[in-house]
């Protein structure tokens, strides 16, 4: 088996780790030589984890500890590439995006579909979901009091509306849209199990990163006056088939 | 009773300093007020108040059954009706649990207190989280910087969901806001948050405000608390956190800053 572990950027603008284990312990083993055992090698970019390089999948993977592992090395794994369906609901559960790109593409082209023969809807834009879906009935989680440092709200299914808003340092993550009333700050990551509809809209916008569906955009060196802490809202644009976010002021009233 | 927690998240930013200030405050109001020093392992808290040479029991042998809460109580030199309990100097952390906490607090409350001030250490470690457990109130002081601000709103959020309070899902801790070491200058000058900027981030009520002043370090060197330092803004500002804590209504001062006039910058001010 190879042990041929790489770290790349590109595509994703933050770290894609092509991997040929799985396995925490081996993962251990192999990178200890290279990082010398230094914690937080990387400075907490989001990472996509590429598995398409193992040959031999286990019938049993231990998530947790492979996203605790990457964490350890100062990675913020936000989705994986290559592994096995079987494995879905461990990563559902795990909120680490689907991100094949392939299978990504094709969805972002049939969602965007309806669009061209409905002349209402904006050419670029993806078009709503059909009103019958099961989305619709999906819980909302409404939170009242500010999102705090290091304070997490984590919404599997439905839409999360930040009543209060959120701080740095807060996490928010949401398999639907994210609404927020009052500062929205800390790391916003809305369509989290690989819903493209997804959307954030703020009325006081000032994320350190936003994510839809795991295309995500950090803002280390500060937001555009355009955007910065006015009435936001990012949603994914799709342009020959490739997602974009999208970030747009929203000029009502 | 009620139990207040001072607490901060980031160290120095002067928690001791407000504890002992505070629990004098409402002493001197009247209110039999006990002040408990829960940073186990750097005893600070009977310093600041001028008691340290008439300890004799501290928390933690309370805690262990070692002596009785009313042998380590110590009586205040200024208030009669303060009390402090002080934390060892070389003792085992560990010695906080739980059940000994609440037991210690459960016994206040039969003596008749009124307020219970409890003095945070830093961090969000044992000694922090056993601090605020019991709170009803917390006081959380917040220097002017954002490293501060940030371990404040990590603080907040614990407190949301760390506390007695939270966890029985009774009606959340009250939170105040105290901003300490505040130099208007500074501010004016753009190298401190002003206290606006630092409500707007926390979003919780302001108590008050406490000016950056050398009398602290003198008043800390005497072992007399700050809010007995007559004549000072430092013994004004803490008084009129007392205030407010208390319900009455206190303009804010010491939060402006006037340029010296054009004549004092021309001949300096003597
Ligand atoms: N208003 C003030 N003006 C000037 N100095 C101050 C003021 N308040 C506190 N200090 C000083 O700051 C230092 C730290 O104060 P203090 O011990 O009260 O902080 P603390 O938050 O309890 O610290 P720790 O986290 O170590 O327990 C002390 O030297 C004290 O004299
Ligand atoms: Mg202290």
């Amino acid at each position: 088996m190879s042990e041929d572990v790489r770290f790349e950027s590109g595509q994703f603008e933050g770290i894609v780790v092509r991997s040929p284990l799985v396995s925490p312990a081996r993962l251990a083993d192999v990178l200890h030589k290279r990082f010398a055992g230094t914690e937080s090698y990387f400075g907490g970019e989001p990472a996509v984890l590429d598995f398409s390089e193992v040959s031999d999948w286990p019938e049993q993977v231990d998530w947790s500890g492979l996203v605790a592992f990457f964490r350890r090395l100062g990675l913020q794994p936000i989705g994986v590439r290559g592994v096995p369906e079987s494995f879905d609901a461990a990563l559902k559960r795990l909120h680490l995006a689907q991100l094949d790109a392939t299978a990504l593409r094709l969805e972002a082209v049939r969602r965007a579909e309806p669009a061209k023969t409905a002349p209402a809807a904006a050419p670029e834009t993806p078009a709503p979901p059909p009103a019958d879906t099961p989305r619709a009935a999906a819980p909302t989680k409404f939170i009242d009091r500010p999102v705090r440092s290091g304070q997490q709200i984590y919404a599997p299914e439905g839409d999360v509306v930040l009543m209060a808003g959120s701080n740095p340092g807060a996490e928010i993550i949401a398999a639907g849209s994210i609404h927020c009333w009052g500062p929205l700050r800390g790391r916003v990551l809305a369509g989290a199990g690989g819903n493209l509809q997804a959307r954030i809209v703020a009325t006081h916008f000032g994320p350190e990163l936003v994510s839809i569906a795991g295309i995500y955009q950090t803002f280390e060196n500060g937001l555009p006056p355009s955007i910065a802490n006015r009435a936001v809202q990012v949603k994914l644009q799709i342009i020959q088939g490739q997602s974009h976010l999208l970030i747009e002021p929203i000029d009502t009233i | 009773m009620r139990i207040v927690v001072v607490t901060s998240g980031k160290g120095g930013v002067g928690k001791t300093t407000t504890s002992a200030a505070f629990a004098s405050g409402l002493a001197l109001r009247g209110f039999k007020t006990a002040v408990i020093d829960f940073d186990v392992g750097l005893r600070n808290l009977d310093l600041i108040m001028g008691c340290e040479r008439r300890v004799v029991y501290d928390f933690v042998n309370v805690l262990q059954g070692d002596a009785k809460l009313t042998q380590a109580l110590i009586k205040d030199k200024h208030v009669d009706t303060l009390h402090i309990l002080p934390a060892s100097q070389t003792k085992d952390k560990d010695a906080l649990t739980e059940e000994g906490v609440e037991k210690v607090i459960k016994e206040l409350e039969t003596m008749g207190f009124d307020y219970v001030v409890c003095d945070s250490p830093a961090g969000i470690e044992r000694g922090a989280l056993m601090a605020l457990l019991f709170a009803d109130e917390a006081i959380v002081v917040t220097n002017p910087e954002v490293s501060s601000v940030r371990d404040s709103d990590r603080i907040l959020g614990i407190l949301q969901s760390k506390s007695r309070r939270a966890m029985e899902g009774r009606e959340p801790v009250k939170e105040h806001l105290l901003v300490t070491r505040y130099s208007a200058k500074r501010v004016e000058e753009g190298e401190m948050l002003s206290y606006k900027d630092i409500q707007e981030l926390l979003r919780i009520p302001l108590l008050g405000v406490i000016p950056e002043s050398d009398a602290v370090l003198q008043a800390s060197n005497q072992g007399v608390p700050a809010i007995h330092l007559k004549g000072t803004d430092v013994a004004e500002a803490y008084a009129d956190v007392v205030s407010r804590f208390l319900g009455e209504d206190k303009p804010l001062r010491f939060v402006s800053y006037e340029k010296p006039s054009l004549i004092k910058r021309l001949f300096g001010s003597t």
